[in-house]
């Protein structure tokens, strides 16, 4: 069964009713936001019963959107957490992506600032690789890019998309190999992005995210995955109450083939393992449960049907 | 740019439409649209090396507690209603140093009471803030917020209306900043004659 990113916007009046819905048709719920009087969902759903649950919710005046970054995680790379970067661009692009359904994270390097002198080291490195895909947001000459990108793209393991300053036709030309996806245009600014033309950059990111995002997607559905990353979260949830003791916004962070646990991995990681799926299927004889490079969280990369031959 | 007599931004290869976007909104952001008289810009990304300089107007005068609130003198004591609250909080400094902080008394928000002391005459002209003091700090900070950020080895100067400020991530080529400052400076008098 594969399951389809959607997002629930609808008011507080009778969502128990929409939750046990979705739930019911085999859904799973992602991340709840609940804003003033209006609740976001973001749910992972089976694709042929969207329909079942806008039919069911129209009387109640809740809008079903598919939202294709749902269920990601996605880092967000500037060259340091210095004025020069934010609050824009990096946190307009970071939000965008956050309004979108996507997770995301922004990692500002401590030394990536510079054209020569910039550096990226392992912790980063790693970081950015047990996400789903990093954006890096850079600055506005092509020279600078040219010189500096190489640097920092040496041992990503993930999908790239390179943003900057110039032309897209440039950024392609000049990147050697070729990144995941490209936005030009962009660059380093120091407004607020309100014009028609600064959302339009951003929608240009969403549209280059959304084409890796589903391009991932298809190769992972080619070798689909031992567990949905969605029911791991659900199980997580159930058995290990201490998660609701996590004051992190996402506890759980659900990604395309993992998840993250904002749990210790000393204390918790055996735990994870031995939770039990189905059957006789646990946890740990369908997923990798790692140390992650963020605190001491808990990282959970599933393996695929043709590595286990189970699918729960 | 609003605000500016002459303004340019000059680059070596294409960026410097971005360039002059950044600055206008950092000096708008700083409030120092209306003192930079002049300013122009040099970026060379390849070397690579940032340049700005540029002339600044007469500072604003300074800010009297005449300016802060009324003053208003009887019986001893003296009342000061405040009408500007932006400097409230320096008036007060400058008033519990001189005067003593058990003879200043504020009642309420908007009044400022002195008793139990000799009141100086002059009061009404005592300089609360003057803002020429911070204002190359100011202009300095934010040509640092424009300069591209990995540029570390830097150079500032600023005279009597003029600053200048060079940056790089190499060591300053010395005899070409000086150049490039100096005929810069020549072609913005020229400009703004």
């Amino acid at each position: 069964m594969i399951l389809v990113p959607v997002t629930y916007k609808g008011g507080v009046y009778r969502l128990d009713e929409i939750i046990d819905y979705i739930e019911d048709l085999g859904g799973y719920i992602v991340q709840r936001h609940n804003i003033a009087s209006e609740v976001v969902l973001q749910v992972l759903m089976p694709k042929e019963d969207i329909r079942h649950l806008i039919t069911f919710s129209r009387p109640l005046g809740g809008e079903v959107i598919e939202s294709p970054l749902v269920g990601t995680e996605i880092a967000v790379v500037i060259p340091s957490l210095e004025i020069h970067h934010l609050p824009h661009s990096a946190c307009d692009v970071a939000e965008y992506l956050r309004s979108h359904g996507s997770k995301s994270n922004m990692l500002g390097m401590a030394r990536g600032f510079g054209k020569r002198i910039a550096q990226m080291n392992d912790e980063e490195r790693d970081l950015i690789n047990e996400h789903d895909l990093a954006i890096f947001v850079l600055g506005n000459f092509a020279s600078c890019i040219e010189k500096k990108f190489p640097k920092f793209r040496y041992g990503l393991t993930v999908p790239v998309i390179l943003t900057g300053g110039p032309d897209r036709e440039v950024l392609v030309k000049q990147t050697d190999p070729p990144v995941a996806g490209y936005v030009g245009g962009l660059g380093r600014f120091m407004h607020r992005t309100q014009t028609e033309a600064d959302i339009h950059r951003l929608d240009m990111v969403i549209d280059e995210v959304k084409k890796v995002i589903e391009a991932r997607r298809q190769e992972i559905a080619n070798d689909p995955l031992s567990v949905s990353p969605a029911r791991l979260q659900a199980l997580i949830k159930q058995e290990l109450p201490e998660i609701e003791e996590v004051y992190s916004p996402s506890p759980i962070a659900v990604q395309l083939n993992g998840l993250r646990v904002k749990l210790s991995y000393p204390t918790y990681a055996q735990k994870v393992r031995d939770l039990v799926i189905e059957d006789e299927v646990k946890v740990g004889d369908v997923a990798d449960v790692l140390p992650s490079r963020m605190r001491d969280y808990i990282l959970i990369r599933i393996k695929p049907l043709s590595e286990t031959n189970i699918v729960v | 740019m609003a605000g500016l007599d002459y303004f340019e931004v000059e680059c070596t290869e294409d960026g410097s439409d971005n360039y002059i976007k950044v600055a206008t909104t950092v000096l708008q952001d700083h409030n120092l649209l209306g003192i930079v008289e002049g300013l122009h810009i040099y970026i060379d990304p390849q070397y690579p090396l940032f340049v700005a300089a540029g002339f600044i107007r007469p500072p604003r005068s300074v800010i009297k507690i005449s300016d802060v609130g009324n003053v208003l003198l009887q019986d001893g004591q003296a009342t000061i209603a405040v009408g500007d609250e932006t400097y409230l909080a320096a008036m007060l400094k400058i008033l519990w140093q001189k005067l003593g902080h058990d003879n200043v008394d504020q009642p309420d928000r908007f009044t400022v009471i002195i008793k139990n002391t000799q009141i100086p005459k002059d009061i009404r002209d005592w300089v609360v803030v003057d803002p020429a003091e911070s204002l190359f700090k100011d202009l300095i900070y934010a040509i640092q917020v424009i300069a591209p950020e990995g540029f570390k080895v830097r150079r500032e100067n600023y005279g009597k209306n003029r600053f200048s400020y060079a940056a790089s991530e190499n060591t300053l080529p010395a005899a070409d900043v000086e150049k490039i400052i100096a005929d810069r400076f020549a072609r913005m008098e020229e400009a703004l004659k």
